[in-house]
């Protein structure tokens, strides 16, 4: 079917990267901003611009906090079809207290779960979540969209496609062809080392376009091999179910014998009993880390079978200082301050997944490593653009001369998913700031403009990429710039008009999460800007034949 | 020494080690310096020094943070500083005469 | 005309191959790793860590077999026959401590 290897390896590259890569260019560039989504955060929920807080006290703050809790409105809905009988009005046995910070949260998101009285499935719990300023304890409104923690990163692994898992997916084969790309990509790519610092801006388009598909490739390499792998290794469980199908009857075997080991209580034991100082368990978690030479801060704290004799406190360490995600678990008993169970020192093997968890999904403080995150992103996005439009570049003058309109289509669909979605994300946060305070279900209709816009862009690509069909360049791409560069400085002034936090009195306080987020859309309007200028300019003579072309782009 | 000067060292370091090694190779010598032969300085010479400076870049890494973390930092900064040297080669690539320690190419 | 045909079910039966059959092979591969190390002593979430993160690389390398190797059909058999078989010997084991 195919002459040879190298061949068959160029199809693959070509045809599964064009089809994935528009899942791919969503992938990445949500990725790149979920690097900082606590930082969106703050640029979305202005009340929640203040510096990030330690845990605070349970015993004086949190306690109380969670003691007012109750389920969700949707999580009782969800439930109620799995239930005997009608729902209880109020809810009085919570089985899970949880608290969760990082060292970029001011806010602590807080989440409790419960018991449901004759639930078909008693381990069945109804959740309730909520957002407390750390501070004093305060109770923010829960209903604000989180843009960067709860929207793009989601998006980033997601899609935000929740049915049947089906965005998961799809972002799972994306990273299986995204390494599957890489792999072809350097089969394909002759010259490797002797062309990797090579771009020639002033050879023809086709030229320099793969000049820079090879060298935003290479450069980041293992950044894009690691990073797709690694996606995949954090959702193995989803992608292969091994355990919880064919294997269940293996893993309940264990579990019945792991949780003799650990010694924590599986169920509850039906005698209610007080809890101790929580801060006095956090107090000694602490000095236990201490004395191991990993002293830190507290960065999940969880209560289990709350209220019970058989409850307990789970207290984990905020892994800052390094890459593996450490937990260092301590368990003390609930009713007496006990110390029941310290986590084992990780296995080899729980080492290196730890490691290659950890290093996608980034707990630590490293400001500098954070951007290097970014640039490694922003290049995978490079690479995987610059391969939309080499493979536009290649045919469509062919494409024209036969009257097809594959290139075309092809065309637009980059422009949707490269300016389209840059533009529908800065239309969730002009969103954001122009919506009104008090509207309900503000979040949703953040979300819906986000999904809108991009609609829009969409019907733009299609509609102002038809010259391409006479295998000249789309006048979509310099237009979206010129809507990119507009918007984002639209977006920065509505944050100063509605906020008051302009750049000079953000950069003069140091606050860098919103400074932060200005500041990158500021430069983005600048790229973008260049950008539409050089597509403004009359194009360059193209060479007919493309002779100079290598042989690896002539297969390409 | 502070960790920022340390890590902005490493960073330099690379981008240098970097310069040297795409110097090493005839193309990119004949764009920074022209006709202007190596002399003492073989493209073995380069590579070598090249080498050097990336080991130093990752051993003041090293100095700042969990070996972990330091080696992350490591390979992100030669993706950032492969990056540059190419931009550089495309728009000034005279500028990498100085690497050389040569005149730029006139 | 009916070369072209014929190529293109070839070429759906490569990609059918790539993306289903490689993981069959995969789903085996976790399944016999996890059994098998499990009844060797080595911890259960340890097996099931290391196995999952060979299976993404294995799955990578078959994919690219299947459009490297000559003969589809050998590329099935050896993908949909082979995850089959590690799968059956898997919930053996599994039988036999359970």
């Amino acid at each position: 079917m195919f002459q040879n290897f190298r061949l068959a390896m160029a199809w693959v590259h070509t045809w599964f990267g064009l089809f994935l890569g528009f899942v791919l260019m969503v992938v990445f560039f949500f990725g790149s901003l979920s690097v900082f989504d606590r930082e969106i955060d703050r640029w979305a929920i202005p009340e929640s611009r203040f510096e990030p807080q330690p845990m605070p006290s349970f015993d004086e703050i949190l306690k109380p906090v969670f003691e007012d809790m109750q389920p969700s409105r949707e999580s009782v809905d969800q439930m109620r079809s799995r239930v005997d009988g009608p729902m209880p009005e109020h809810f009085d046995t919570p089985v899970r207290w949880g608290a969760y910070t990082t060292h970029r949260d001011p806010v602590l998101g807080l989440f409790a779960g419960y018991q449901v009285p004759n639930a078909n499935n008693p381990d069945e719990l109804v959740w309730g979540t909520r957002t407390i300023d750390p501070r004093t304890g305060e109770s923010l409104p829960d209903d604000q969209l989180k843009i960067g923690s709860r929207f793009f990163y989601p998006l980033h692994y997601s899609l935000n496609l929740h049915w049947k898992d089906l965005g998961y997916w799809i972002v799972g084969l994306a990273a299986l062809i995204m390494l599957v790309a890489l792999v072809t990509g350097v089969i394909m790519h002759r010259k490797l080392f002797r062309e990797l610092f090579t771009f020639r801006p002033k050879k023809s388009n086709q030229r320099s376009i793969l000049d820079l598909h090879n060298l935003t490739g290479v450069v980041a390499l293992p950044f894009h091999f690691m990073f797709a792998f690694t996606g995949l290794v954090i959702f193995a469980g989803i992608y292969f179910p091994v355990t919880h199908t064919q294997l269940e009857p293996l893993h309940d075997l264990h579990e019945v014998v792991e949780s003799q080991e650990t010694g924590l209580p599986h169920e509850r034991s039906g005698v209610a009993a007080p809890i101790a100082s929580v801060d006095a368990m956090v107090a000694e978690a602490q000095r236990r880390w201490a004395a191991r030479d990993m002293a830190g801060d507290v960065g999940f704290l969880a209560l289990q079978h709350v209220g019970d004799a058989n409850g307990y406190v789970s207290i984990y360490r905020a892994g800052t200082d390094r890459i593996a995600l450490t937990g260092e678990g301590i368990h003390f008993k609930a009713s007496t301050g006990e110390v029941l169970r310290e986590d084992p020192p990780p296995s080899t093997v729980e080492r290196i997944d730890e490691f290659l968890t950890g290093l996608h999904l980034q707990h630590f403080r490293h400001w500098l490593l954070r951007w290097l995150y970014v640039l490694g992103g922003l290049t995978g996005c490079a690479c995987i653009a610059t391969g939309f439009l080499f493979f536009v570049e290649k045919r469509k003058r062919q494409h024209a001369k036969r009257g097809q309109i594959g290139s075309r289509v092809v065309d637009a669909l980059a422009v949707t998913t490269v300016t389209g979605m840059l533009i529908a994300t800065l239309g969730i946060l002009i969103a954001n700031r122009l919506l009104p305070v008090n509207l309900p279900a503000r979040g949703d209709w953040e979300q819906y403009c986000f999904w809108g816009v991009w609609g829009l862009a969409m019907a733009h690509a299609f509609w102002r990429t038809a010259p391409v069909a006479l295998g000249k360049l789309a006048p979509a791409w310099r237009e979206q710039c010129w809507a990119i560069a507009v918007l984002a400085v639209v977006a920065v002034v509505l944050n100063w008009v509605t906020t008051g936090d302009h750049l000079l009195k953000t950069l003069s306080a140091g606050y860098w999460p919103v400074a932060g987020v200005d500041l990158f859309m500021l430069v983005s309007a600048l790229v973008a800007v260049f950008t539409a200028r050089r597509l403004q300019r009359r194009p360059r003579p193209q060479s007919a034949d493309g002779s100079e072309l290598s042989g690896e782009a002539a297969h390409a | 020494m502070p960790e920022n000067v340390l890590l902005l060292a490493a960073l330099l370091l690379s981008l240098i080690g970097l310069g040297w090694f795409a110097l090493a190779l005839d193309v990119h010598w004949k764009q920074a310096c022209g006709k202007q032969a190596r002399g003492v300085v073989s493209a073995r010479g380069l590579r070598l020094s090249g080498g050097v400076a990336l080991a130093l870049a990752l051993i003041l890494c090293l100095q700042v943070d969990h070996p972990t973390m330091a080696a992350l930092v490591w390979i992100m900064s030669l993706a950032g500083a492969a990056l540059i040297v190419a931009f550089t080669l495309s728009w000034r690539p005279h500028w990498l005469a100085l690497l050389a320690a040569r005149p730029p190419r006139r | 005309m009916s070369t072209a045909i014929v190529s293109r079910t070839q070429l759906l039966s490569r990609i059918a191959a790539a993306l289903l059959g490689g993981y069959v092979l995969a789903w085996g591969f976790i399944a016999l790793g996890v059994a098998a190390a499990f009844a060797a002593g080595m911890p259960f979430h340890d097996a099931e860590h290391l196995f999952s993160l060979l299976a993404f690389l294995l799955y990578l390398v078959t994919f690219l077999w299947s459009f490297a190797a000559r003969d589809p059909r050998r590329v099935w058999l050896v993908l949909a026959g082979g995850g089959a078989l590690m799968a059956v010997l898997a919930s053996l084991i599994q039988h036999a401590l359970v």
